[in-house]
């Protein structure tokens, strides 16, 4: 069974999204921003970022993240996603755990000692 | 207050494997939950009352768009008093203490808990006493117990990790790297979330059918026909009438 939910769009329009398709664009995005955590959390720990200069690394990178999957989506991005700035503060608190933890980790191996 | 000078093999023989240890463990904990979970086998009468529910809850919902006559004639094969579906099924009650539920209770339990303890144990054994690392950002001394737990030394700064919280920092922090390594249907992510299809719907069914018969016969009893088509006609009328007034 293959659900539908719709929304309202300003123009009064009804746009129907298949659920399962939605389901896995998020799922696609969600495995990127984990990734994209990953990643910027091994570079602010290699590069010795401390403080608040680390966590606005964190910052810049979810930014760059969302431009990234905007351009990539390009101006048809209301085929794929039902709400942009749902798509940058999703799962915002989990990538955190995720970069704290690898930024934490790479500044251990590489300042520390 | 000065920095510590620490031991540079700390970094190799403390540090490192602990983080190594705690992702491999949880990669075995997903493959030895494959191989031990079995086939949930679900008998044919409690797809069938689930299915059942299903459908008289689809009733509810969008019994509107039906006929009066087709609404009540499938009321009826429900809610008959003599010959309706949930009057005329008798379930027994599952059994609280079934074999199957406690295995699947004991499987739970030894793949979920007993490596928690069992490595964090050993690792509190073996790694006792270390100052693993300094987290990159100032803390208060409210974090000193959790991340120094292991190690009493009044003057130590807040942000240095000792070996046993590193360990459970490692513990809540690689559940997302988990998704990344295993894929979606990871087993080894504690709280992976249940999915929520129709056919796992229809999978599970309350403990006690007899109940769930009884609150689904009293909603559907209740519920009213309200016909949502009754004046479509004149709507349509309306509608296509209004653009040649406009024009």
């Amino acid at each position: 069974m293959n659900r539908v939910k719709t929304t309202q769009s300003k123009t009064g329009e009804i746009i129907a999204y298949s659920e399962g398709a939605i389901r896995n664009n998020i799922s696609a995005v969600e495995y990127c921003r984990t990734s994209m955590a990953a990643i910027s959390g091994c570079a602010a720990g290699i590069l010795g970022l401390s403080g608040t200069l680390g966590f606005l690394f964190y910052f810049l990178s979810v930014f760059v993240l969302w431009i990234l999957v905007l351009v990539k989506s390009g101006t048809q991005w209301r085929k794929f996603f039902i709400n942009r700035r749902n798509l940058l503060t999703n799962q915002f608190m989990g990538g955190l755990c995720t970069y704290v933890l690898f930024w934490t980790f790479l500044y251990g191996m590489v300042h520390v000692y | 207050m000065t920095e510590l000078l620490i031991d540079p093999d700390i970094r190799v023989w403390v540090f490192l494997p602990i983080v190594l240890i705690t992702f491999l463990v949880g990669i075995v904990r997903h493959y030895v939950s494959i191989l031990i979970s079995t086939q949930k086998k679900a008998e044919i009468t409690q797809i069938q009352d689930s299915q059942a529910m299903i459908r008289a809850r689809l009733l509810r919902e969008n019994g509107k768009y039906l006929s009066a006559q087709s609404f009540s004639m499938r009321k009826n094969y429900f809610n008959n008093e003599e010959t309706g579906y949930f009057k005329t099924q008798k379930r027994a009650p599952v059994a609280q203490n079934s074999s199957a539920m406690l295995t699947d209770m004991v499987k739970g339990n030894f793949i979920n808990v007993l490596p928690m303890v069992v490595i964090g144990g050993w690792i509190n054994w073996m790694f006792s006493g270390f100052v693993t690392t300094k987290v990159p950002f100032p803390l208060t001394l409210r974090f000193k117990p959790m991340l120094q737990r292991g190690v009493e030394l009044a003057s130590l700064d807040a942000a240095w990790v000792s070996s046993a919280s590193w360990y459970f920092l490692n513990v809540f922090g690689l559940r997302s790297i988990y998704t990344l390594v295993l894929g979606e249907n990871n087993h080894a992510d504690q709280t992976q979330a249940q999915a929520d299809a129709m056919t796992g719907a229809a999978m599970t069914m309350p403990q006690d059918p007899k109940a769930a018969f009884k609150a689904e016969w009293e909603a559907l009893e209740i519920t009213e026909y309200h016909n949502a088509l009754k004046n479509i006609d004149a709507d349509m009328l309306a509608i296509a009438s209004a653009p040649a007034a406009s024009s």
